[in-house]
């Protein structure tokens, strides 16, 4: 790039009071130039304790530094009136405010949306929850693993002869921070036209129900209860396999009527000798209903289980995408950070973190050309307690 | 007042969005900004539809294009135009409609834009200030550029396939095109970024999007974790490496067609005295190892078997009561009717309807949020397949009457 601006969002700031659920949406604005200003307890943030960690202590937690990328810090105590008048002064420098408590917890500090607004009419004002802010579960004791399964995708994801099962790390959590993300932006755009900021209430159970893809829709349609089907993908009451083994791992592939010749021509580059019918195979729909009796699946099949089962994965990737076959790896962080898709397009950054040193953080999650991306470390506990604190003074106004 | 005169209406009035992207990722971020009020037109042709609209659930026996319910889950309060870029007039028309747009949204392989004129180099030509997202699997440089890939592999891709399955099977992924309802808020999100520093400087850009770096963002720690201790995280089932017991159990036959399961996270050690205090195990209740997280998490093998048995007299709406009556966290792995007749998307309106010619009525799913001052209206049902033809051609691209009749013959709107 010739000439670059700051960074997009760089006029605004953000105060972030969120607990697990959070961290992530403000961890992205922070990327994108916005001044977000972590709010710990005393003590510092419960997550800087939570694993995984650099070092065999307790403080020097890696999900701390992911998630807390190019955020600044001050710590207040919500139990002590003189904190919280600061908090409701920060309001009043502010675009947004994330938080995660219950429904209600703010508003009992008197911190709430409606203890802010007379006085911080332009704060956006983004409560996060399992269930939202309102409704018969809004009380609900929640987690991710509860949020996850509230939304519906367990049922649709797992092998058929063990429980639902949700990814091993925190979907719901992560996905639901994005979502939080997505709302800001538009309540950003809002106030550009009313030049008043909201209330906005994400909830993580609607945001996991967004994820289920067609499934509900064939419930609404034909009465169906799409099942977890394993390593596949289930239409309605039909699955088509997308895991396999091979020498190394497992690679994804889906045998969509288009990659049959293209599987074909590829085996048979390969020395494979198939010998499915590749023209009858390209006609015949993943999920739809002239599929051929099951020992004919079960035959080609086996002949694709083979010839991924003598390869590596890696391998398999660049020599099947050679042949347009929609074939990946199922790639472990490791095989991420090894990437050479990733390392052309220098995915990875260094930052010097004040308390871990030299890191190698993973960097822009999308690159805009005049306005990139940046990646900064997290910040220590009340790092920029005096500055942030200084610059609070009531009529002092930031951002537009 | 009617409906659409709210001010959620009108946040992005005077935004056109010309959206030449397709399937997941890129149409549900532009559903968006249509909900608000930009004005989204899918570019689309009946030569290379748009895979949502061959797809299901679609109406008994319709094999229409119109007819996918999945497609209309993507594409309301859009517009459609016809325009078969294969044509080499229809890159002509497509240049004409980008010229009148402020955004340009598209998700082709690597390569197509340029190839019909449309590259952001182009496009900045036509357009100076215009914003510019693609949204392609992996990113439109690097050695992977072009492979070939949808959200159901690019998740392997991205590992979150890896990440999730039992510790002594092959690893599953999530059984949906997971990664597309992650890279699609990167998407919404860099869009209005660089929409909101359009406004304030004047300037467009282009975002390239890859699918996969968007999608790591979902990984916690993970990444960063390999890349500086070269530890590897694998999938765990249920469990979770803080709290125990933390998975999902059987239940009893609730007679809605078996299949019943509820999940129970025991996230601190007052949750775990009041569970062991509801399924009556004094046994647990005096154990000074299971008072800690760290000694129920070595126990988790016979603390999931005593949870279960427990469970498996219980129906998922007993457990539900009895455990949130005092606080612990569980709910029933809802499955997708569960999801459909839940009380909370119920009280939030979660599904709204729209009511479609060739669909009938249907619910579809809204926003994860809810604005106090600014809710979008209902949004006006999907478009069909080159509905907004007419209008596109002669009102935005400026044919006249005649030329538009005879781009219909040559079989450019198609």
């Amino acid at each position: 790039m010739s000439q670059t601006t700051p960074a997009a969002l760089s006029p605004y700031r953000a105060l972030d009071l969120t607990a697990d659920l959070g961290g992530l949406t403000t961890m992205v604005l922070a990327g994108l130039g916005v001044d977000v200003i972590r709010v710990e307890p005393p003590g510092g943030h419960p997550t800087r304790r939570r694993g995984p960690m650099l070092h065999h202590d307790q403080d020097s937690s890696l999900y701390w530094a992911q998630m807390n990328a190019g955020k600044r810090s001050i710590t207040l105590d919500f139990d002590d009136e003189a904190d919280r008048e600061r908090l409701r002064a920060l309001g009043e420098t502010a675009d947004f405010l994330f938080e995660s408590d219950a429904p209600g917890a703010m508003a009992a500090r008197g911190l709430g949306y409606n203890d802010l607004r007379e006085r911080a009419p332009q704060l956006i004002y983004v409560s996060i929850t399992p269930f939202g802010q309102s409704g018969p579960k809004s009380l609900w004791a929640a987690s991710d693993l509860i949020g996850h399964v509230a939304g519906g995708l367990s049922s649709l994801c797992g092998e058929p002869d063990r429980a639902p099962l949700r990814p091993s790390v925190e979907q719901a959590c992560n996905i639901t921070a994005l979502n939080a993300g997505s709302a800001a932006m538009i309540a950003l755009h809002a106030r550009h036209l009313t030049g008043r900021g909201q209330h906005v209430d994400v909830a993580m159970q609607a945001a996991m129900a967004n994820t289920l893809g067609n499934a509900r829709l064939y419930y609404e349609m034909d009465g169906i209860i799409t099942r977890r089907a394993g390593g596949a993908r289930a239409f309605a009451d039909r699955a088509t396999r997308i895991i396999y083994p091979c020498a190394d791992g497992y690679v994804a592939f889906v045998r969509v009527p288009a990659s049959m010749p293209r599987l074909h021509r590829w085996m048979t580059a390969e020395g494979a000798n198939p010998r499915f019918d590749d023209e009858k195979w390209a006609n015949i729909s993943i999920a739809g209903d002239n599929l051929p009796g099951d020992d004919e699946i079960d035959e080609l099949e086996s002949e694709i289980e083979s010839f991924f089962a003598a390869r590596g994965a890696q391998a398999l990737y660049e020599s099947g995408q050679q042949f347009n076959v929609m074939i990946c790896p199922v790639n472990t962080m490791q095989d991420i950070v090894d990437s050479p898709q990733l390392a052309a397009r220098e995915f990875f950054a260094e930052v010097d973190d004040p308390a871990l040193g030299r890191l190698r953080v993973p960097g822009a999650p999308l690159k805009m050309s005049r306005t990139p991306w940046q990646s900064r470390p997290a910040p220590t506990p009340g790092q920029h307690q005096d500055e942030i604190l200084v610059a609070a003074r009531p009529g002092v106004i930031h951002g537009d | 007042m009617s409906s659409h005169d709210v001010p959620g209406a009108h946040l992005f009035d005077g935004i056109r969005i010309a959206d030449f992207a397709w399937v997941g990722v890129g149409p549900n971020a532009t559903m968006q900004m249509a909900f608000h009020g930009a004005e989204v037109i899918r570019v689309e042709s009946s030569h290379r539809p748009d895979t949502f609209r061959s797809g299901g659930p679609r109406p008994a026996g319709d094999r229409s294009l119109d007819a996918s319910a999945y497609f209309a889950k993507f594409n309301r309060g859009k517009r459609s135009v016809a325009i078969n870029l294969a044509h080499p007039r229809g890159a002509e028309v497509a240049r004409r409609l980008v010229a009148t747009a402020d955004i340009v949204t598209e998700s082709f392989a690597p390569g197509f834009m340029q190839r019909i004129g449309l590259g952001y180099e182009e496009v900045r030509q036509i357009k100076p200030d215009v914003i510019m997202c693609s949204m392609s699997m992996e990113g439109q440089t690097g050695p992977h550029a072009k492979f070939r890939g949808f959200g159901l592999t690019l998740q392997a891709t991205a590992g979150v396939t890896g990440v999730t399955g039992w510790p002594d099977r092959n690893p599953v992924g999530t059984g949906v095109a997971y990664t597309d309802w992650v890279a699609t808020h990167l998407g919404i999100i860099g869009i209005l970024a660089a929409l909101d520093h359009r406004n304030r400087t004047g300037e467009g850009q282009y975002i390239d999007l890859s699918q996969f770096e968007a999608s790591t963002l979902v990984l916690d720690a993970g990444v960063i974790d390999a890349a500086n201790t070269g530890r590897v995280a694998g999938p765990l089932g249920n469990r979770d490496p803080r709290h125990a017991p933390h998975g999902v159990y059987p239940c009893a036959d609730d007679h809605t067609g078996g299949d019943r399961w509820v999940a129970i996270a025991i996230t601190n050690d007052d949750q775990w005295r009041r569970l062991a205090l509801i399924i009556d195990r004094q046994d647990w209740l005096e154990s000074d190892e299971l008072c800690h997280a760290a000694g129920r998490l070595d126990a988790q093998d016979a603390l999931d078997e005593g949870v279960a048995r427990w469970t498996s007299t219980q129906t998922v709406g007993e457990v539900e009561q009895m455990l949130q009556a005092v606080g612990i966290p569980a709910h029933r792995a809802s499955n997708v009717r569960d999801a459909h007749d839940d009380p909370q998307l119920a009280h939030r309106n979660h599904w709204w309807p729209s009511d479609h010619p060739v669909i009938g009525e249907m619910t579809y799913e809204s926003p994860a949020w809810r604005l106090s001052d600014t809710p979008p209206p209902m949004p006006r049902r999907s478009p069909l397949l080159g509905e907004d033809s007419e209008y596109v051609y002669r009102e935005l691209c400026g044919y006249s009457e005649d030329e538009f009749q005879q781009l219909i013959v040559d079989g450019v709107v198609e």
